[in-house]
């Protein structure tokens, strides 16, 4: 087993990854960038290194600062978290050369699996059905118009190296491919330093339903059931939750799902966590969209309803060891959900809204998790995802789950910014979504839907204006002897602004 | 008490017949009519379970005027909400646009963000080049 790990990464997913280790009596050392002295992760860790500016790509994603972090503690692992490095073959590569264990699987079955188009053919040489679209990286529209002529409207751009909605457009008409197909590409090149765009058949009012693999390297590998995370705004993942709703009403969608997720993952040689994604329609066919290669932001769904704790798990397959189960002692228990807060304004077209966090109150209670990066006082940075924690809720029901999650919303309270605790709200409140009826356009079109505004209790106002004047009283000095004080002018002006 | 307590723009009178407490800083417990609340407050605004309230003091023995004429120029400058990078330059000077027309996309915090006019008219100036890091507030295009 390994003494000490680094954790490449910072945020909630860098203290998630440092709990687990102090449970398994395993040293942590965190990284930090300039703009991040204060994190929680920093606070958090045994040890701590410091690894260059506030810009991600000379720390976070500078891989030999990494390294030399990793070598002047004395680690002998590194755990790569998500996001930033987690899926850089390169990465990978490099820490298996400079003697660390990377907490995943190989560089080359991230290699595989990271272009998506490559990607697409291990899948299908492994049996998993996969969308119509182009074998190849297009670096022109007009191969990209000739698919769509012959598969039809409506298509989608994705980037060959993409991921996080990147580099992702939906185009509809033929009139507008060109400029989609370059916005695309600008962005994935941007994002990514690879500009190669291909297309795929669009599948209308699809959901987005994927299974989580786990593999050993002695070549055992068992999937721990689906997520579905169809309620997504940007092709970013909204909420997440397991069990999939649709494959609760079909049940046999989950065993051939994962089989083929598991034929996927062993035609890319994979072990250790990994994700495969489909796109399912409701009457229970599916296709393959892509894997990712790493531990995922929505895992504590599966770690509800499993019982399992999969960084942990991660961590033993690292370290050599068998997977301590067989596929059949897998049992799913309940319904777990998972929302994702985030510093963003959800009234105000979503904007960023970074800055201090002024009060924090974080729900807790019956089957309540909150994993969080962040602690009142700590100023948001600018330079990374807005991302504050993930609140994950455990029921014996999805009916209950959601109760519970409105609950805990209820509790939570971020003060001085804006979050999207609010849209939770909404979507929990929505019937087609408490009816499990849900696709990956869901949440555009609850967007577009008139706002239905809380009845407002007029006690309530009363109620405030009553709070108001004593949080004035308490701001003011007791006795004011001097009525022309400079300093109590000022604070009267600071009041009337 | 001569303060006027304002609750979402409107005068509103302190509820009588209930007990208040700060009980953690910036946290109040209320109880009136037998029924329990809890309110918290950070900056101007009261948050009560899932209603939030903005609400201002004014003392009338300091007269001061505010608000007035805001709107009076017949000019809409475009800010900047956050500090940013310019990604993308819709629209050129001389253009006319109308309300809720993308002007400047503006990228922070990994997201890009499409800055809109707030109303019709035609853009009399651009103040940013594509990849100008901008700060808060700073005046991205100015429509007329």
């Amino acid at each position: 087993m390994f003494p000490k790990i680094l954790i490449a990464n910072r945020g909630e997913i860098a203290l998630r990854i440092i709990r687990t280790l102090r449970e398994m009596g395993i040293r942590s050392v965190a990284v930090y960038s300039d703009a991040d002295r204060g994190a929680l992760h920093v606070r958090k860790a045994d040890e701590a290194a410091h690894i260059g500016p506030a810009a991600s790509s000379e720390s976070y994603l500078n891989i030999e600062r990494i390294l030399d972090a990793a070598r002047r503690h004395g680690a002998t692992a590194i755990h790569p978290g998500y996001g930033f490095l987690s899926e850089n073959a390169k990465f990978a590569q490099a820490c298996e050369d400079a003697g660390f264990t990377f907490i995943g699987p190989s560089a080359e079955s991230i290699r595989l699996m990271g272009s998506k188009t490559e990607a697409r053919r291990v899948a299908q040489s492994g049996g998993a059905p996969i969308v119509p679209g182009t074998e190849q990286g297009l670096t022109s529209s007009t191969e990209a118009a000739a698919f769509a002529r012959d598969a039809g409207f409506p298509v989608m751009l994705k980037a060959v190296a993409g991921g996080g909605g990147k580099g992702m457009r939906r185009v509809d008409r033929a009139q507008d491919l060109v400029a989609a197909f370059e916005g695309a590409s600008s962005e994935a090149l941007r994002a990514f330093g690879d500009g190669r765009i291909y297309v795929e058949k669009l599948i209308e009012n699809a959901r987005h339903i994927e299974i989580q693999v786990f593999g050993d390297r002695h070549g055992n590998m068992v999937h721990l059931g689906e997520r579905e995370c169809s309620v997504q705004r940007r092709h970013q993942k909204v909420i997440e939750e397991s069990p999939s709703p649709l494959v609760s009403r079909k049940l046999e969608m989950r065993q051939r799902m994962g089989e083929a997720a598991i034929r996927a993952a062993r035609a890319a040689g994979y072990y250790n966590a990994g994700t495969v994604e489909f796109l399912a329609d409701n009457s229970g066919n599916f296709y393959f969209l892509e894997m990712n290669t790493r531990l995922q932001v929505e895992h504590p769904v599966t770690e509800l309803v499993t019982g399992l704790d999969l960084v942990r798990l991660q961590i033993h397959v690292a370290a050599g060891g068998h997977l301590p189960f067989t596929q059949d002692q897998v049992s799913l228990r309940g319904a777990a959900i998972e929302c994702r807060i985030y510093a963003e304004d959800p009234a105000n077209n979503f904007f960023p809204s970074p800055g201090r966090i002024a009060h924090l109150a974080e729900p807790s209670g019956p089957g309540v998790r909150v994993d969080s990066g962040v602690y009142p006082g700590w100023t948001v940075p600018l330079e990374y995802d807005p991302m504050l924690s993930k609140l994950i809720v455990w029921a014996d029901t999805r009916e209950h789950a959601i109760e519970r999650m409105l609950r805990a919303l209820g509790e939570y309270y971020v003060g001085g910014i804006k979050s999207n605790i609010p849209l939770f709200q909404s979507i929990l409140n929505d019937a087609a979504f408490r009816a499990g009826d849900l696709h990956t356009g869901y949440l555009d079109q609850l967007l577009k839907a008139p706002v239905t505004r809380s009845l407002a209790v007029p006690e309530l106002a009363g109620i405030a204006a009553l709070v108001a004047s004593q949080q004035v009283a308490s701001a003011e000095p007791a006795v004011i002897k001097e009525t022309q004080s400079r300093w109590l002018s000022s604070g009267r002006e600071r009041l009337l602004r | 008490m001569s303060r006027i307590i304002k609750i979402d723009g409107e005068s509103v009178a302190p509820l009588a017949d209930a007990t208040v407490v700060e009980v953690e800083p910036g946290v109040y417990s209320v109880l009136a009519h037998g029924l329990s609340w809890e309110a918290r407050v950070t900056a101007d605004e009261i948050s009560i379970g899932d209603h939030r309230f903005r609400f201002e003091v004014e003392d009338p023995r300091q007269w001061k005027r505010t608000g007035a004429g805001a709107e009076a120029h017949g000019r809409a400058s475009i800010l900047a909400p956050m500090p940013g990078k310019i990604v993308r330059i819709l629209v050129q000077v001389g253009d006319a646009v109308v309300a809720g027309q993308g002007i400047v996309v503006v990228e922070a915090m990994k997201m890009q963000n499409e800055m809109k006019a707030p109303r019709d008219g035609s853009v009399t100036a651009i103040q940013v080049k594509v990849n100008d890091s901008v700060i808060a507030g700073a005046v991205l295009a100015v429509i007329e």
